[in-house]
């Protein structure tokens, strides 16, 4: 059988040989702190295998456990996603108890032995320090690696949780040395012993605060540090396919003066609208559509379009139609004006106003060749046809195209009929479907 | 253009942290100038900016928006730093930002922390020179771009107008009409034309704008104005 990634991926055992998982403490399918399950997918065996092999080796001896302990300490904890720890959480977990409570009747049974050997365990000492030893697990089981970074993500029940577990282990350890302070003393020498006690621990605590808070701090640096490293790369990215390929293409076409304007303009547009994301939304609005044109329009003839545009609004038909007049005049103006050519865009509540400008000669719409449907038909036609108007006018120099669409009021929807009856068409070539030719000039 | 102030030179400080972009300013007015501009000094930081400018009491600087240095707030910053200083006649330094940047709040910033007036950096050499002029006689200076954000931040192109000249929110009928031919590519000039005005009613126009600009408490300016810390 030969192995194609499919079967590889497949569920497992699919695959024949597998790649051999590292040696991490599994977080899933554990029963205490996922040691034998890790060791357990990493070696390939059964982990019930394992766990019980553990447990007869903690029977002899004891060396099954510092086993266990020894491997928690060493290994790392497997990285896993959000959604799998918040599987099995819970505020004690079963598999502690039960290991907790297997090892509260070895004691026993081992105290027993030791007693009825005739040795004196002296009780009075040895279950205080017990009980101590278990608030320090307790406290201590707080600073498992992957419960730090839980802690710093202030999840609501995981913080509750941890919260829960120190002041248990606290109030245990407190116990635990109250107890080994009055040996059985009477009442009033519990209340001093325990007044010791609490007056050292928040001793302790006060000049453990500092670091305590530092630590704390370091950690929150780190984390911010981290996210900052990663935006850096995303950014990075982005420059590495925008900015340095337009770079190395404007290198190599370095002796066209025409192209690398053309690409250093798209360029710039481009890494315009990533930092700022634009003056203008996308294109299903006026003001989107009215940026792609300009934009079009630009990265064909390579001259550049000071264009700007305020107000928006969705985009109709009408304004459809108000968009491909103004792609038609933006052309004339690169192709037959002189630059710097600007476009002003006015979304007004009660009508949408454009205007284009260039610094050329200028040309009179009156003297235009009949033929030459690019002014007469494709804009003025146009914007005849949707109600709205349009003028050419000669200034001192260049000219300017101006455009007018009376526009709906928000709410109410106008259904104007495709041909405005008051409005006929100034040649009768266009009279049905409001989709007419685009760029009708030959 | 409008025509040579007098026999003084305009004395010029050019603040734009890339070399090369202040060598190609340099050159281009070096060409246009015609002994009507001095470069008196160049900076490349806030902190050498603000040094520059009181050492060489300059009537103009060209302030580039984003600069490193100061507090974080590039331009904005050399302005406040620059605050007392006067020019060696004794009248205020004028501040004309020059930015790459198309975004609201760059622009507003700037404005609204005292400079005259706004262009891109892709403006020809002798517009440079006419917009240096302009703000050296005291007059602001608005790019299509920085009039079509002050129709928009005054909710002048959705038809809000003022009703009285000296409300600071809204633009009064007269200004907005400036504005909207300053958007639409016309000079000064050309908008006195098409208004029947004088260039120096245009230019009135212009410099109240500027001030409701620098003043509104509107709350698309100041919220811009927030974002870069400006109050």
């Amino acid at each position: 059988m030969v192995t194609s990634p499919q079967t590889a991926r497949g569920p497992q055992g699919a695959a024949p040989r597998r790649e051999r998982p590292p040696l991490r403490r599994a977080s899933e399918g554990r029963v205490l702190a996922g040691v034998c399950r890790g060791l357990a997918d990493h070696l390939g065996l059964h982990p019930l295998a394992l766990r019980v092999g553990v447990v007869i080796l903690t029977m002899v001896g004891g060396a099954g456990a510092l086993m266990y302990a020894f491997l928690w300490a060493t290994m790392e904890p497997e990285e896993h996603g959000p959604e799998a720890r918040s599987g099995r959480r819970r505020w004690v977990e079963p598999g502690a108890l039960l290991v907790a409570g297997g090892g509260l009747v070895m004691l026993l049974g081992i105290a027993a032995l030791v007693q009825g050997l005739g040795v004196n365990l002296r009780l009075d000492i040895t279950l205080p320090v017990l009980v101590l030893t278990a608030g320090a697990v307790f406290v201590w089981s707080q600073l498992d690696t992957t419960r730090r970074d839980r802690l710093l993500a202030q999840q609501g029940t995981d913080r509750r949780q941890a919260l829960g577990r120190l002041v248990l282990g606290l109030g245990l350890a407190v116990a635990g040395l109250v107890a080994l302070g009055v040996q059985g003393g009477s009442l009033s020498q519990l209340r001093d012993v325990g007044g010791a006690v609490l007056l050292t621990m928040a001793g302790v605590g006060l000049l453990a605060a500092p670091y305590v808070a530092r630590l704390w701090r370091d950690l929150r640096e780190e984390q911010a540090g981290r996210i900052r490293e990663t935006e850096r790369a995303d950014i990075a990215a982005h420059l590495h396919d925008s900015v340095l390929q337009t770079l190395a293409l404007i290198q190599r076409r370095a002796d066209d003066p025409v192209q690398v304007a053309r690409l250093a303009r798209a360029q710039e547009r481009e890494l315009r609208s990533w930092l700022y994301t634009g003056p203008v939304g996308h294109a299903a609005t006026l003001a989107g559509a009215v940026a792609a044109v300009g934009h079009e329009v630009e990265d064909l003839h390579g001259v550049p379009i000071e264009l700007i545009v305020t107000g928006d609004r969705p985009l109709d038909a009408d304004g459809q139609a108000l968009v491909n007049a103004l792609r038609e005049a933006l052309l004339n103006a690169v192709r037959h004006g002189a630059p710097p050519v600007s476009a002003y865009v006015e979304v007004g509540r009660s009508s949408v106003e454009a205007f284009v400008r260039d610094h050329g000669a200028g040309f009179d719409p009156d003297e235009i060749p009949d033929d030459r449907l690019g002014v007469r038909e494709s804009i003025v036609g146009r914007m005849q046809r949707h109600g709205g108007t349009a003028r050419v006018r000669r200034l001192e120099s260049g000219t300017e195209v101006s455009l007018e669409l009376p526009v709906a009021t928000e709410g109410r929807p106008e259904t104007r009929p495709a041909a405005g009856p008051e409005t006929p068409p100034a040649s009768g070539q266009e009279t049905g479907p409001r989709t007419g030719p685009e760029g009708a000039e030959p | 253009m409008t025509e040579p102030t007098g026999p003084v030179p305009i004395r010029l400080v050019l603040v734009d942290d890339h070399r090369m972009f202040r060598a190609g300013v340099k050159a281009e007015l070096d060409e246009i100038s015609a002994g009507r501009l001095e470069i008196v000094g160049e900076a490349g930081t806030v902190d050498r900016a603000v040094e520059v400018i009181r050492e060489q009491q300059p009537d103009v600087v060209l302030l580039d928006v984003h600069l490193p240095g100061g507090n974080g707030r590039g331009g904005s910053d050399v302005i406040a730093g620059s605050a007392g200083v006067t020019t060696r006649s004794g009248g205020p330094v004028r501040f004309l930002a020059l930015s790459v940047s198309d975004a609201a709040e760059d622009v507003i910033a700037v404005i609204r922390a005292g400079a005259r007036g706004y262009v891109t950096k892709t403006i020809s050499g002798p517009e440079l020179g006419g917009a240096i002029v302009r703000v050296a006689d005291g007059d602001a200076v608005f790019s299509p771009r920085l009039a079509g954000f002050v129709l928009d931040a005054f909710g002048a192109a959705a038809g809000e107008i003022a009703e009285v000249d000296e409300e600071l929110d809204r633009l009064s009928a007269r200004e907005r009409e400036v504005m909207r031919l300053i958007a639409r590519g016309y000079q000064y000039k050309e908008v006195a034309k098409e208004l029947f005005i004088s260039v120096k009613t245009v230019e009135t126009h212009v410099s109240s704008v500027l001030r409701k600009l620098q003043l509104s408490s509107r709350h698309e300016l100041t919220a811009w104005a927030s974002a870069r810390r400006l109050l």
